[in-house]
């Protein structure tokens, strides 16, 4: 597993040559945005469970099949197992934005993922639908963008100070783009 | 590769939890002192070579005998391998600053660094002088800042020791 100095490091070693000047003045652009990274990891984890089954919920209300006799979510354990997938996905997500580098992602979660949900017999494009609506949510989070008429009376709005963060939620976003296209 | 936040992860993900408040609080400590590392990387990157070719001229006048014939350091050839491998070192020591932990050293310098000086037949104790030579060499504030020296000795250290 790798985190962006390990990534750096391992980049440098293949050329046998120091770290220093530019690839150092990315890693110090990590340093001085770091309380951002962690509090858009903190706005994800402190959702998670809202997240995922607004996740899940949504995925269903488009394709009601799912929930009848036959259907992928059908009997509760069905519907639990899936509830769980989506929280493993987008816990590995935090791991990934944590530390921002995707292969804790792709070693630990995607890699395989695709095959297994084949053999399971999951839909593949529900699955994708349920990671996409996830990210809308977690990018709202990240940028404390979501108001009461996006929440209904379950808005709850985190108490943080508001900057610029559109560099950590597209890399945010970029991770959920990426499950998405291992599972499509 | 270790470093705080891989093992804050891997912590999590062995529990099955979301990263907590005290994962993301141990994170902010090592970012906080990142700068005095990466200081101290960005000094000795720019520096390598001078840094390395005064290591390895100290070690070499401390043990001249390694200029007779058929020592580690009697051909071109050799001396050019000598002062690679304190390059190589100070390499190490440059991504072990990044990195924040021990992670590259351990993995590319030390492991497997006793057999192959056996095998090869060569000393350790040049290296280590080497390696002295460039931790005492260090000054604050002139190279570095105070702070930065500190991270760079201490894995200076942690290389000797490794060779002693």
């Amino acid at each position: 597993m790798l985190d962006a100095f390990s990534r750096a490091v391992v980049a440098a070693d293949s050329k046998t040559s120091p770290i220093g000047g530019e690839e150092l003045a990315s890693l110090k652009g990590f340093i001085a945005e770091g309380n951002k990274r962690l509090d858009a990891v903190n706005a994800i984890a402190s959702n998670a469970s809202c997240i995922v089954s607004d996740a899940v919920a949504g995925m269903i209300c488009e394709n009601t099949g799912l929930i009848q006799a036959g259907g992928n979510c059908y009997p509760n354990r069905r519907m639990a197992a899936c509830l769980r997938d989506g929280e493993i996905v987008l816990r590995y997500i935090t791991y990934a934005l944590l530390s921002g580098d995707a292969s804790v992602l792709e070693d630990r979660c995607l890699n395989g993922l695709k095959e297994t949900y084949t053999a399971l017999g999951v839909p593949l494009q529900s699955t994708g639908r349920a990671v996409g609506i996830m990210k809308a949510a977690s990018i709202a989070h990240i940028n404390n963008s979501n108001t009461e008429g996006n929440g209904g009376k379950r808005f709850r709005k985190m108490e943080m100070i508001n900057g610029d963060c559109a560099s950590i939620s597209s890399e945010a976003a970029s991770y959920f783009d990426r499950v998405i296209s291992a599972l499509s | 590769m270790k470093s705080v936040v891989t093992t804050v992860v891997t912590a999590a993900d062995a529990a099955g939890r979301f990263p907590t408040t005290s994962d993301l609080e141990s994170v902010q400590g090592s970012l906080q002192r990142a700068s005095a590392r990466l200081e101290a990387a960005e000094k000795l990157a720019a520096n390598l070579d001078q840094v390395a070719q005064e290591a390895y001229d100290a070690c070499i006048k401390k043990y001249s005998y390694l200029n007779n014939q058929g020592e580690a350091n009697s051909t071109d050839t050799f001396k050019s391998k000598c002062l690679r491998d304190i390059k190589h070192y100070m390499r190490l020591v440059n991504y072990c600053l990044v990195v924040g932990g021990t992670g590259p050293l351990d993995e590319w310098g030390i492991a497997g660094q006793r057999e192959v000086y056996r095998a090869l037949n060569l000393p350790t104790a040049p290296y280590v002088e080497a390696l002295t030579f460039a931790r005492n060499r260090g000054c604050a504030p002139r190279d570095m800042s105070s702070q930065a020296l500190v991270e760079y000795n201490s894995l200076l250290d942690y290389a000797i020791n490794s060779l002693s």
